[in-house]
C-alpha cells in the first residue's frame, strides 16, 4: 500500500491530481483510491486530498494520517501538511524553488523533495482562470514517486483530456518535467523529525508563516 | 466492465444494468451525483427510462410506488433530510406491497447542519418495513444494487428496499469496480413480472380502508415478507457469486471469524475499517475477528446467535445514537442475543456527522472492551465539554448580554 495526502488550496487541483494519479495506478490494474476532505470549497481555503495505491482491494476508509509521500502544492502550508502527520520514512514534496526548499529543509530538519510546479506551468503558458496549472507537473512527480504507473500510462491518461486543445503538447511537456525534474534539498542525511504541532506557528487558516 | 468511479455514478450505471425504467428523484447532498448521471445517461440515450422530476422527496417517494404499481421496475435515490421529508410515504411503499429499490446515502440530520455521514437518517426509518442493506465498498455497492432487485421483486417478498451507502465515504470517493453489462444482469435478473398492476382498462382501488377485522393481517403479512426476505437474500447472493464469481455476504459476512476470540460487530464502511483493525490485532496475537451487518432489516438473528456464541465479548460499533437509551445496532444484537448467550456486549460510538474513524481507534476501544475497560456505551471520538452544552441558563445569560 502507497499512501499519499495532497495539501492545497482551492483552485490548484489538488482534488483533480489525487483522481488523475488514481487513474494512473488504475491504468495499469492497481486497486486505487482517490478521495478529498470535502469542507468549504473556497478558492484559496486549504484542501486536503488523498489517493492509496495497492496491489489488493483497499479496505482503509479513514483518510491519509501517515501518508508515504506528503505533497504540499503551497509552500506556505508546508508546516501544516507536516504537523498533520507523515510516516518516518515518507517524504516531504514541496512545490518550491531550491532556495525555499533548503530552508525548509533547515526549518524542519529533514530532507525536502521538491520541484517548481508552478515555475513549469507558468514557462508552458499553462494557467486555468488566472490560476498556473500545478497539478500537471505534479501529475507527473506523483507518479514516478509512487510507482503508482509508468510514464507511458500517465501519458494516455493527459492525452485523453488534452489531445483536443491548442496547446497539448504543453501538457505532455509539464508531465513530462514533473516526471523526471525532482531534486533533494537537505544533506541526505534522512527524514528528521517533525517537531510537535506548537512549534508551527499554525493559523485558523491552515497558513503558516515563513521566517527567515 | 472495469472502471474507475465514485460510489454514486457506480449505483447509477449499476441502475442502468439492472434495466431500471423509472426514476423519480430529488436532489440533495451527497447523493444529487446519483441521479444527475441517471439524467445524464437518460438523456444521452444510453438508458431507457422515465425520468421524472418531483418537487420534493415526500412526491418522489409517492411517483416511485405510483410507478411500481403499473408494474414496471422503479428506482430512485435520497438522503438525510430527503429520507426523512419522505417517511410517511416510506410506510405508504412498504403497506401497500410494492417492490422497489431507493439508494440512501447515509448523511447526518441537523441541526447543526452537516452533509457529512453517519446512519441516523437511515436507523430512523427502521419501523416503515423496508428492507434495509448497509454496503462496505463499491463493488459491494454495484453486486448489491442488482441483487436488491432480485429480492425485492420476488413474491414471497414484495417490500422495498434501501440501500444504504456512507457519505462521501463511498458515495464520493474513487475506487475501481467492475459494472456488469445489461446483458449478463439480464441472466441474473429478469424483468419484473408482477402479480398485478394498476390499469386503467381495468379499474381497481387498491389500498384504501381496511378496517380492525382485516387491518392487523396486513401488518402481519408485511412481517411474513421480511422473514421470507432472509431465504431470498441468501439465494440472490448465492446466485450472484455462481454467475459472477463475487460475493459480499448475504444478511452477514465474516472477516477471521472462525478462531476469533474476540468480535467487533459493524455496518457500512466502518466494518470495513474494522478489518484493518482485526489485522492489526491479529498482529499483536490478539485473535479478534469482524461479523458485518449487511442486512439490518430483516434483522440476521440467527447469524447473530450462531456467530457470536462462545465468544470472550463483543465490541458493537454504531454511527447512530437512539437518545434516551444507545446505539441502535447494539441494542439490536443485545436482543437478538437475548437467552442465547453471555458475553460481554460493549457499544462504541463514533463516526457522528463525518467524524473521520480510523482502525487504530477502532482497536484501540476493542483493546479495552476484551480487558473489561470499556464503558457499556462508550462515545470514541467525543468529548463534550460546558461549551458544547446548551443549557436554559446559558441562553438566559445570552438574552442578558444582547439586552445591555
Amino acid at each position: 500500500m502507497f499512501e499519499i495526502r495532497v495539501h492545497g488550496l482551492g483552485g490548484q487541483g489538488a482534488v483533480t491530481l489525487c483522481t488523475w494519479v488514481a487513474q494512473a495506478g488504475y491504468s495499469v490494474d492497481k486497486h486505487v483510491q482517490a478521495f478529498p476532505f470535502f469542507g468549504a470549497e473556497r478558492r484559496g481555503a486549504p484542501v486536503k486530498a488523498f489517493v492509496r495505491i495497492d496491489d489488493k482491494p483497499i479496505d482503509l476508509r479513514s483518510q491519509v494520517y501517515h501518508p508515504d509521500l506528503l505533497v504540499v502544492m503551497s509552500p506556505d502550508l508546508t508546516g501544516l501538511a507536516l504537523s498533520e502527520g507523515i510516516t518516518p520514512e515518507g517524504r516531504l514534496l514541496v512545490n518550491a524553488g531550491s532556495e525555499l526548499a533548503e530552508r525548509f529543509a533547515e526549518r524542519f530538519s529533514r530532507d525536502v523533495y521538491y520541484i517548481d510546479a508552478t515555475g513549469i506551468a507558468l514557462d508552458l503558458g499553462l494557467e486555468f482562470d488566472g490560476m498556473p496549472m500545478v497539478n500537471l507537473p505534479l501529475l507527473g512527480t506523483l507518479a514516478n514517486q509512487s510507482g503508482a504507473a509508468p510514464l507511458e500510462s500517465v501519458l494516455e491518461i493527459i492525452h485523453s483530456i488534452a489531445s483536443k486543445r491548442k496547446n497539448s503538447e504543453a501538457y505532455d511537456t509539464a508531465v513530462k518535467a514533473g516526471w523526471n525534474g525532482v531534486q533533494i534539498a537537505g544533506d541526505g542525511g534522512g527524514t528528521g523529525q517533525v517537531p510537535p504541532d506548537g512549534d508551527f506557528n499554525t493559523s485558523r487558516t491552515g497558513v503558516t508563516p515563513i521566517e527567515p | 466492465m472495469r472502471l474507475l468511479e465514485t460510489g454514486n455514478h457506480l449505483v447509477a450505471l449499476a441502475a442502468n444494468a439492472a434495466a431500471v425504467e423509472v426514476v423519480p428523484a430529488y436532489p440533495i447532498t451527497p447523493q444529487t451525483q446519483i441521479i444527475e448521471k441517471i439524467a445524464d445517461l437518460i438523456a444521452e440515450g444510453k438508458m431507457d427510462a422515465e425520468y421524472i422530476p418531483v418537487e420534493s422527496e415526500h412526491s418522489a417517494c409517492a411517483a416511485l410506488v405510483s410507478a411500481s404499481l403499473t408494474g414496471v421496475r422503479a428506482f430512485s435515490a435520497t438522503s438525510s433530510h430527503g429520507l426523512a421529508y419522505m417517511h410517511e410515504m416510506l410506510h405508504y411503499a412498504a403497506g401497500i406491497r410494492v417492490p422497489a429499490v431507493m439508494a440512501n446515502v447515509n448523511r447526518a440530520l441537523g441541526p447543526g447542519w452537516n452533509i457529512w455521514c453517519d446512519h441516523q437518517d437511515s436507523i430512523s426509518q427502521r419501523d416503515t418495513g423496508w428492507l434495509q442493506v448497509y454496503v462496505a465498498s463499491h463493488q459491494e455497492t454495484v453486486d448489491t444494487v442488482i441483487q436488491a432487485f432480485r429480492i425485492t421483486e420476488d413474491h414471497s417478498v414484495l417490500l422495498p428496499l434501501m440501500l444504504n451507502l456512507d457519505a462521501f465515504v463511498l458515495s464520493h470517493t474513487y475506487m475501481d469496480a467492475d459494472i456488469p453489462s445489461r446483458e449478463e444482469v439480464a441472466r441474473f435478473l429478469p424483468p419484473y413480472k408482477p402479480l398485478w398492476k394498476l390499469d386503467p382498462r381495468k379499474p381497481v382501488t387498491h389500498g384504501s380502508v381496511v378496517y380492525p377485522v382485516d387491518f392487523s393481517e396486513t401488518r402481519q403479512s408485511m412481517q411474513l415478507g421480511q422473514e421470507s426476505a432472509r431465504a431470498i437474500i441468501e439465494k440472490a447472493a448465492d446466485e450472484f457469486r455462481d454467475m459472477f464469481g463475487r460475493y459480499h455476504g448475504a444478511m452477514v459476512e465474516g472477516y477471521m471469524l472462525d478462531d476469533a476470540e474476540f468480535l467487533i460487530v459493524a455496518m457500512g464502511s466502518l466494518a470495513a475499517e474494522s478489518r484493518v483493525a482485526v489485522d492489526a490485532l491479529r498482529k499483536e496475537g490478539k485473535a479478534a475477528g469482524l461479523l458485518r451487518v449487511r442486512f439490518f432489516r430483516p434483522f440476521p438473528i440467527d447469524e447473530i446467535r450462531k456467530c457470536c456464541a462462545g465468544r470472550e465479548g463483543l465490541l458493537v460499533i454504531d454511527r447512530d445514537y437512539s437518545y434516551g437509551m444507545e446505539g441502535a445496532l447494539f441494542t439490536e444484537v443485545k436482543a437478538a442475543l437475548y437467552g442465547h448467550g453471555s458475553e460481554p456486549v460493549r457499544n462504541l460510538i463514533v463516526g457522528i456527522g463525518g467524524r473521520d474513524v480510523t482502525y487504530e481507534l477502532i482497536a484501540e476501544n476493542v483493546r479495552k472492551a476484551w480487558d473489561g475497560a470499556l464503558d457499556e456505551i462508550t462515545w470514541g471520538d467525543a468529548h463534550v465539554t460546558d461549551a458544547h452544552e446548551v443549557t436554559r441558563e446559558l441562553l438566559c445569560e445570552f438574552e442578558e448580554l444582547l439586552d445591555q
